[in-house]
């Protein structure tokens, strides 16, 4: 373990960071995971037409993160080979206590209305997919069950309301206990702030409007099909109004510490001047929030008057920024608060390590997981629309006349 | 952007009929929802003025031990960190315990130093030493602070634990389960005086156990036999004849950051409002 | 409610199945893989305070040396020199005595082999600067110098690098050779 660098006097067992890259990276993550999930549920639940285009995919990006969230954390422990234990005697006062159960429950919620969602295409794909495994494959899926009736619609589509409206709050929660578990913690006057758990969950669903925005028109762009402009305008519309509260409330946060000048002011200022004068002024603020604030406004406010490609653009660019902005937040939060020492009279520097177990490599490998999920999940699944979009050399030749299921208005 | 009320399938007296029923049940639930949390996050907390003298599992008889640190005594040799290093295998770059300098200038500056926690002493006097040229006086006052462990009643690194592997015992000593721990961190940052740190043999975390090995045998912690000033004293509060019973006695004590509310088990003689 | 029939809702029931599974096998494993002295006398694995407790100590304090080296402990104990312990010099007694008694340390299994803070080998000067250098910030309870080379040269010898306080001073008693 190597010692960082110091100014003024750090307590001797603080010369450490403890929670690097690793932990900057897992409520990244988890955000993409809620911002997706609400994206979906706002066609699912709320009738937003305009976003059916992106609804399936938004919900299985949220599988794709959910399923490589906890590998951040394992990279972190010191020994990953007991994790379990936070289920199997878990301390009820410990926020960190909550992620098993919370990330267990929201997997659950979310595999099911995924499933259920997706069950007539694969009842459908049981029987006309091309090979033998993939049939297989689909027939496990399906549970064996290939009742498609109209009662098992009926029953199926209020289950996935019903899911769909507690999926929200649980997405809610697999995010926001993150802020609580940093706004609980006294002993950082950085982190310590009521505040801090609705930041999280806010700049979580702005990162996850952005990375589906991004994702959306790369995938489209790449596969030279039109995007549909209602569909990115909604997106952009819900990441600047998401945007605004989020600056807002990160702002009164400051301002706050700033106005109370408590006894942590002294070397909290210090460390937002100095220290993270970069990172939290020049990245997360001025090129991260202001700079898309302008661009989605305009693309908001000036709809009529700017050109679909034009505005496709500017998302696009708001989009990336976004996903910086949210980035360096997490980093702003974490490493920030580990920057200066509880002494109140010491600052550390934080040198990225490149190799190692959390160092940048080991992280820009996991952050690329949740994508190769998602190309495997469109192999499996059609990702941007009804089972017609299923290339038909994955099915059968001359698939039997295949019917669009009934009157699923809502979930097509 | 059309709203839920102007679709033609539900009128907008439905709608709020709606909203209010389920605003209805959403606070019920949401209400025992936080109730249950408040019951059940409040279990493990304790006031935070109990008493130290009191035993932390109730009805458990037998000593509870208390610390006290007289900084006006402390003479910065480092005895009790080097005695500490070699009791409990600390690594190196780490302190379960360590000593702190205080210099005091006359524009009001302080300089605050712990050179390797103390261990090799505090090295030579003024002028040899290095004061930063901004300051160029030599300074008016000082002292030295030993920091340990505080073995908190209101402990916020148990009150994290999402394991378990922090425990106190009942004598109040509050100890790390090292064949538990998943090293995570979490109580590491939740400890305000920088008691704690991973251990990078073994990847858990560790700290000051108040030499519970010894303790338990009848001995004095490592660094208490070993300080020469009687900076350290260490005892049973819970007997009014004891050593320690008797210093606090006749003296006035204080705690580190009280506004926290840990209730910290080790109190100081003679802190310096300058020591955070 | 309706009940609906049981062919419309037959993946429900396989998939209630399939989580039923999964709970029984999480109990399962959560019974053999937690300790049973798990929560007997709160959160935490009661053995865990027998372990903190079963270390052997290490600093055997200064009684245990007076068994061998009463030469030494008395006159120390006797003068000005008593209040510091032997081992805040010399180091932790424990695997001294041991090899002594024991006439070997090849006779011990690896922990003991491998814990490097034995006896420690003294310089003669460096113990002593530990507390008898004047340092600012310490209270004036004991007899300080200034500087070595100092303090020999007010005494009439001559400073050498290699100089040490133990030329001149008992290390015990204090006394003046």
């Amino acid at each position: 373990m190597h010692h960082y660098v110091t100014q003024g006097y750090v307590l001797p067992n603080q010369m450490h960071i403890y929670w690097t890259m690793m932990i900057v990276l897992y409520p990244y993550i988890t955000g993409i995971v809620a911002g997706a999930f609400i994206i979906s549920s706002l066609h699912h639940v709320f009738d937003r037409e305009e976003l059916k285009p992106v609804s399936r995919f938004a919900m299985l990006m949220a599988l794709a993160f959910l399923l490589c969230a906890p590998l951040p954390l394992l990279a972190h422990l010191g020994h990953p080979e007991r994790a379990l234990n936070i289920m199997f005697t878990p301390n009820v006062t410990s926020a960190m206590a909550g992620f098993g159960f919370i990330y267990s429950i929201y997997l659950l919620i979310l595999t099911v209305e995924i499933w259920l969602l997706y069950r007539a295409d694969i009842v459908f794909l049981a029987s006309n997919a091309r090979s033998e495994t993939m049939r297989r494959v689909y027939w496990v899926m399906a549970l064996g069950v290939t009742e498609i009736s109209e009662e098992a619609k009926a029953l199926d589509r209020k289950v996935m309301l019903f899911l769909a409206a507690i999926g929200v709050p649980a997405a809610c929660f697999l995010h926001g206990y993150v802020g609580f578990l940093f706004g609980a913690i006294k002993a950082n006057p950085w982190w310590a702030s009521p505040l801090m758990p609705v930041i999280f969950l806010l700049s979580a669903i702005v990162s996850g409007v952005a990375m589906v925005m991004v994702c959306y028109l790369i995938v489209q762009w790449f596969n030279k099909r039109p995007v549909d402009s209602e569909c990115t305008q909604s997106l952009m519309e819900s990441a600047w109004y998401f945007l605004m509260v989020d600056v807002a409330l990160e702002g009164l946060e400051l301002l706050n510490h700033a106005y109370m000048a408590n006894h942590d002011w002294d070397i909290l200022r210090h460390l937002i001047v100095d220290k993270l004068f970069i990172s939290l002024f020049v990245v997360q603020f001025l090129i991260g929030s202001v700079v898309p604030f302008v661009l989605l406004g305009a693309a908001v406010v000036f709809k009529n008057r700017i050109s679909a490609g034009a505005r496709q653009a500017m998302g696009f660019a708001s989009g990336i920024l976004l996903l910086v902005q949210v980035a360096a937040m997490r980093w702003n939060v974490v490493m920030g608060g580990q920057m200066f020492s509880k002494s109140f009279r010491g600052f550390l520097d934080f040198h990225i390590d490149i190799y190692g177990r959390e160092g940048l490599l080991a992280v820009l490998f996991l952050f690329t997981l949740p994508f190769v999920a998602m190309l495997i999940f469109s192999w499996v699944l059609p990702l941007w629309g009804p089972i017609s979009t299923f290339p038909t050399r994955w099915l059968r030749d001359r698939p039997p006349e295949y019917v669009p299921v009934g009157n699923f208005t809502r979930f097509k | 952007m059309t709203m839920l009320w102007d679709k033609p399938e539900i009128s907008r007296r439905e709608f709020f009929e709606k909203c209010a029923e389920a605003g209805a049940k959403s606070f019920i639930f949401g209400g025992l929802v936080v109730t249950t949390a408040n019951l059940l996050l409040a279990q493990d907390t304790q006031d935070t003025r109990a008493r130290a003298e009191e035993a932390p599992v109730k009805g458990t008889k037998g000593p509870i031990y208390g610390f006290v640190v007289d900084t006006t005594k402390c003479i910065g040799c480092g005895s009790c960190v080097r005695a500490c290093r070699d009791e409990n295998n600390v690594p190196d770059g780490y302190n379960r315990t360590w000593v702190e300098q205080y210099t005091f200038f006359p524009n009001g500056e302080v300089i605050v130093n712990s050179p390797n926690g103390g261990a090799d002493g505090f090295g030579e006097d003024l002028p040899n030493r290095n004061v930063p040229e901004e300051i160029g006086q030599l300074p008016v006052r000082g002292f030295f602070v030993p920091k340990l462990c505080n073995h908190c009643i209101n402990t916020p690194c148990i009150q994290v634990c999402p394991v378990g592997a922090s425990y106190v015992t009942k004598e109040g000593v509050v100890l790390v389960d090292q064949e538990r721990c998943i090293g995570c961190g979490y109580c590491v940052q939740a400890c305000p005086f920088g008691s704690r740190y991973i251990n990078p043999e073994t990847n858990t975390a560790d700290k000051c156990t108040w030499c519970y090995h010894r303790i338990t045998k009848g001995m004095l912690p490592a660094c208490v036999q070993a300080c020469p000033a009687k900076a350290r004293i260490f005892g049973n509060v819970s007997d009014p004849n004891s050593e320690i019973s008797q210093i606090l006695a006749n003296n006035r004590v204080q705690v580190l950051k009280s506004y926290l509310g840990t209730n910290p088990r080790t109190r100081y003689i003679g802190l310096d409002s300058e020591v955070i | 409610m309706v009940v609906q029939p049981m062919n419309s809702a037959r993946h429900f029931i396989r998939l209630l199945a399939l989580l039923s599974i999964a709970v029984a096998a999480f109990v399962k494993a959560r019974s053999m893989v937690v300790p049973a002295d798990f929560g007997k006398l709160g959160h935490f694995r009661a053995s865990a305070i027998t372990d903190a407790a079963a270390r052997e100590p290490r600093h055997l304090g200064s009684a245990a040396c007076a068994e061998c080296h009463s030469d030494i402990t008395g006159p120390w104990a006797a003068g000005k020199h008593h209040i510091p312990q032997c081992e805040n010099c010399h180091g932790p007694g424990m695997l001294h005595v041991k090899v002594v008694s024991e006439d070997s340390v090849d006779k011990y299994p690896d922990p003991i082999k491998k814990y490097k803070n034995a006896l420690r080998p003294t310089t003669g000067i460096q113990e002593c600067k530990w507390c008898h250098l004047k340092t600012f910030e310490r209270p004036a309870v004991l007899k300080f110098i200034t500087s070595v080379s100092g303090h020999i040269t007010a005494k009439g010898g001559t400073f050498t690098p290699k100089s040490k306080c133990t030329d001149c001073h008992n290390p015990h008693t204090t006394l003046v050779k």
